[in-house]
């Protein structure tokens, strides 16, 4: 039997939730030139929502889904006004932020386990039972076939604001250089926070997605950030376009990583491409020097 | 200004330790009126505090049972539970904690075997008796004279069932997916030894353990066609990640499983069609039996939902009644008291009847099951 | 008794691991994450030589601690091309690999079932197995670390380091081969780790991978941070706070499951405040 079909699935379907992440992850660093390694508590945060809200209320699931993604836009704006925005105004450097921005998802996955417990749940009994697709052999279920169409549609809807909206430009202004864009007179700081707010809100979806696919664990998020900042450095540090790309890269080595090597591995082969190319191409693929 | 700052937080650091050795070493359980002292480690954060959280009640449970008849011999059960992180380092602090600052002389734990591993030298030199309701290491096994187990050695399960697959079943290549920790090890290589000295061959695929994507895993399994897939996993979850995403890919193979997936009835019968058939061994569970049931219904009573992980929380309840029945049978001191538990016989708990043998392992050992139907059934060739 | 002098070993221990990471982030800015991975190594070795092959544990500690400085060679060449956040990117990614090959390497390591029975120090017929007499041990280790570090940044090499951190470029034009320098401090670093990372094995007398991973790593520059950058007495006392403030919360009395989960929570808003109102730590002299 040839497994080469499905292999080539299994990575479209993980490169795309590392897309989300990916593509989020690198809009925020964008703007605000630093590793935001709270990130990954959006996606947390933003499923345990829907878990809760759908479990414990009346809500129906459309609407549990969106308040998910609105709590994890809310902490998003939290975390921006109350540590980044004030260390920024301060001129404190990268590593700074790096480091209260670790401390910040460690207490988030903290309140978390405290408020859910550790123990591993899931969502997808909230759907009814997955269909499944024949694609070439392989197989997957329609609700992985949706988060390979939205890591497709999110990409799209980037694309479209960053070039065609006064907000996008002002968002590739800021990137560019945020003095300049402030000389111009855009309001950087409400470019950045709006900037935070969306990207936390693109996490959460992708939270609640792997919610709905694998489960959810207090600690689900950290992973997807690790695999978030991977794929931003592969493709390019705060380009979009290029953590896409690099999402998929990611995905693809690792699957064909435990195809051809082996399982255990797994973390060895996705930070080995990390430090590769932090070595060969530090600015990534679409990065500019 | 800095020095202050810096002064401060020392001092208060300090004072709160000392404040609370002393608060606690003041009553040290050496007086006969007191409460008796019983510490127990778990893990409560961290991977493996799906385990911990629940069995934690279990021993309030049990404790807390002891108490309302009348402690032991009159004196109330003092439960002092520290977290061991399932990390040796962490589960060291913890039983140097406990012995030290608390002074008990008995502590139920670890639960992981590498929290049971560290505790051993420290126990001993203390002179404090451990019984570990999880750890299943072949390593402790004999570990020394103040260390037993209720749970036994994951070298029984193996074995049992390498048998069974090879001679009843004509299984020849057998396909491990296994999580790398040690309980999932010591099955796997338990599993291998017995399996290929029988003439079959064994194949593994371990994975780390926050791992929630097995899709490219199974499907290099499937493609190399195995006669049956043996799951060898730390927790439920990891099974239920693993049986959804061979279901979705469409294949259905032939399964083995680790006890702990036959110990959780939710994965059991939520994954009924997919296990259907699947050949385990379990340190069994026994409906059947008053003990057994009288656990369920409590915790049930108290937490609104069934125990998960039923296999451990039998012999997290046994070890709090194994140390009270140890201790009213020679006192509250920790030699006499693991001496005894390396002597216990035919002793009727939860679990069924408890004999624990020399070397500290449990003689019962893993019967073999078989899942039919949404329910774990005996083994019938 | 014995849990303070139980406490005293682990805040020692700490205390060379936190001053061994402050050589390289707080006096060259190199922020590492990879220290844990480093006092594994120094553990792993000392452990598995004095175990299996039996050698004398001091000789087995010098071993661990000149393979570590090897690995440290060839990954401070490597890493000397990366700065500021990508350096953390990249030595968290080591952190993961070296654990990932801890837990794999499976005949020599033991994989996730870990080294039991590692042997107490012995030497000239003088056993360290007790506590006290352990503590007396890595109470002098800590000395000669400390003391050695001391020299290390109060030496012009310590000055050339520090000009590194400020400015690199700068140094660099008065013809100081920079990368060098840092070179070296790294392998310093890293042997002093695996000096702590041995003691570790022999006083717990059990490891295993979960021991070096990532928290272990972010938790040594907590200790740094919460010390204070780029001083000798900052990672002790941050050493002796974040060891003993664990152990003060388990006294306070919240219910053991939410306990636990509260020491983790309080060590990140830690870190936060730290960074946002005092980033230079309670003693250090950089300021990130």
């Amino acid at each position: 039997m040839d497994i080469l079909p499905q292999i080539i699935l299994n990575s479209l379907i993980a490169g795309s939730l590392y897309a989300l992440a990916a593509m989020s992850f690198n809009l925020i660093y964008g703007v605000s030139r630093s590793f935001n390694l709270a990130h990954g508590v959006f996606a947390t945060v933003a499923a345990y929502a829907v878990l809760f809200l759908a479990f414990h209320t009346a809500i129906p699931l459309p609407l549990t889904i969106t308040l998910g993604i609105l709590m994890a836009v809310l902490l998003g704006y939290l975390l921006e006004r109350s540590i980044f925005r004030p260390l920024r105004l301060r001129k404190a450097s990268n590593l700074v932020l790096l480091i209260a921005s670790l401390g910040a998802s460690i207490v988030v996955e903290a309140l978390i386990a405290i408020f859910f417990s550790s123990q591993f749940q899931t969502l997808s009994s909230l759907l009814p039972p997955f269909g499944t697709l024949h694609i070439l052999g392989g197989t997957l279920t329609d609700l992985q076939a949706f988060i390979i169409i939205c890591s497709v549609v999110v990409l799209g809807v980037f694309w479209l604001v960053l070039s065609y909206t006064r907000f996008g430009k002002a968002v590739r202004a800021v990137s560019d250089d945020e003095e300049v864009a402030k000389i111009v007179g855009i309001n950087t700081n409400a470019i950045i926070g709006i900037v935070f707010m969306i990207g936390a809100g693109v996490m959460g979806l992708a939270g609640i997605l792997a919610g709905f696919d694998t489960g959810l664990e207090p600690h689900m998020g950290f992973i997807l950030l690790l695999g978030a900042a991977i794929a931003a450095v592969v493709g390019g540090v705060g380009n979009v376009y290029g953590a896409f790309l690099g999402a998929f890269i990611l995905g693809f080595a690792e699957n064909f990583g435990v195809f051809f090597v082996s399982g255990e591995w797994k973390y060895a082969i996705a930070f080995g491409v990390l430090i590769l190319f932090l070595l060969f191409r530090p600015q990534g693929i679409l990065g500019k020097k | 200004m800095k020095k202050t700052w810096i002064g401060l937080i020392v001092i208060v650091a300090l004072g709160l330790v000392v404040w609370g050795i002393s608060s606690m070493s003041g009553n040290q359980a050496t007086n006969d009126t007191g409460a008796v002292k019983i510490g127990a480690v778990l893990p409560l954060t961290g991977d493996a505090a799906v385990y911990g959280e629940p069995l934690n009640k279990v021993l309030q449970i049990a404790v807390g049972e002891i108490n309302a008849n009348g402690g032991i011999n009159g004196r109330q059960v003092q439960l002092l539970v520290e977290d061991g992180k399932c990390n040796g380092q962490d589960a060291a602090s913890a039983a140097q904690k406990l012995i030290n600052v608390d002074g008990v002389k008995v502590i139920i734990g670890g639960f992981c075997s590498s929290e049971s591993l560290a505790m051993v030298p420290i126990a001993a030199a203390a002179k404090v008796a451990l019984i570990s309701p999880g750890s299943s290491s072949p390593k402790l096994t004999n570990a020394s004279p103040y260390f037993v187990r209720n749970y036994p050695s994951d070298s029984a399960q193996g074995a049992v069932l390498a048998n069974i697959a090879f001679t009843d079943k004509g299984w020849k290549k057998v396909a491990f997916i296994q999580e790398q920790t040690d309980y999932a090890q010591g099955v796997q290589s338990a599993f291998s030894a017995e399996f290929t000295k029988l003439g079959g061959t064994v194949t593994n695929e371990q994975f780390p353990t926050e791992t929630a994507d097995f899709r490219s895993l199974v499907s290099k399994v499937k493609s190399g066609n195995p006669d049956a897939v043996f799951l060898s996993v730390q927790t439920p979850a990891v099974a239920a990640r693993i049986l959804t995403q061979i279901k979705q890919l469409g294949w259905k193979p032939k399964l083995m499983a680790a006890d702990v997936v036959p110990g959780d009835p939710e994965t059991v019968s939520k994954y009924k069609d997919i296990l259907e058939g699947t050949l385990t061994a379990e340190f069994g569970t026994d409906a059947t039996n008053p003990k057994f049931a009288a656990m369920i219904t409590s915790y049930k009573t108290q937490y609104g939902e069934e125990p998960p992980y039923q296999g451990y929380a039998q012999t997290v309840y046994d070890s709090a009644y194994l140390v009270q029945a140890a201790i009213v049978a020679v006192g509250y001191d920790g030699t006499k008291v693991a001496n005894w538990l390396h002597t216990v016989k035919d002793w009727q708990g939860a679990s069924g009847l408890v004999t624990i043998g020399a070397n500290g392992d449990p003689i019962t050992g893993h019967k073999p099951e078989v899942i039919t139907g949404g329910k774990v059934m005996p083994y019938v060739k | 008794m014995e849990y303070i002098f139980h406490l005293a070993i682990l805040f020692s221990l700490f205390a060379i691991f936190a001053i061994a990471l402050d050589l390289v982030a707080g006096y060259t800015g190199l922020i590492s994450v990879c220290h844990a991975a480093f006092y594994g190594i120094g553990a792993y070795t000392t452990a598995l030589l004095v175990q299996s092959v039996g050698l004398n544990f001091f000789f087995a500690l010098l071993i661990g601690m000149l393979l570590t400085g090897i690995v440290a060679l060839i990954l401070g060449l490597v890493f000397s091309k990366f700065k500021g956040d990508y350096y953390v990117l990249g030595t968290l990614g080591f952190t993961y690999i070296a654990y990932t090959v801890f837990i794999n390497w499976q005949s020599v390591t033991n994989g996730p079932l870990g080294v039991p029975g590692i042997p107490r120090p012995e030497i000239f017929g003088l056993s360290f197995s007790n506590s006290w007499s352990f503590l007396i041990l890595s109470a002098i280790f800590v000395g000669v670390v400390y003391a050695l570090a001391r020299f290390v940044v109060s030496s012009s090499f310590g000055r050339v380091l520090r000009a590194i951190r400020e400015d690199e470029e700068a140094i660099a034009i008065f013809g100081y081969r920079t990368s060098a320098f840092k070179l070296l401090i790294f392998i310093i670093s890293a042997m002093s780790a695996a000096l702590g990372g041995g003691l570790l094995a022999s006083y717990l007398t059990y490891i295993d991978p979960g021991t070096f991973g990532i928290t272990e790593s972010i938790f040594v520059l907590s200790i740094v941070i919460l010390g204070g950058l780029g001083s000798l007495r900052g990672p002790v006392v941050g050493a002796l706070i974040l060891v003993l403030l664990p152990e003060a919360l388990r006294f306070v009395g919240f219910s053991p499951d939410i306990a636990a989960q509260m020491r983790v929570l309080i060590y990140g808003l830690l870190l936060v405040i730290m960074m946002r109102y005092r980033p230079q730590g309670l003693l250090g002299e950089y300021k990130l």
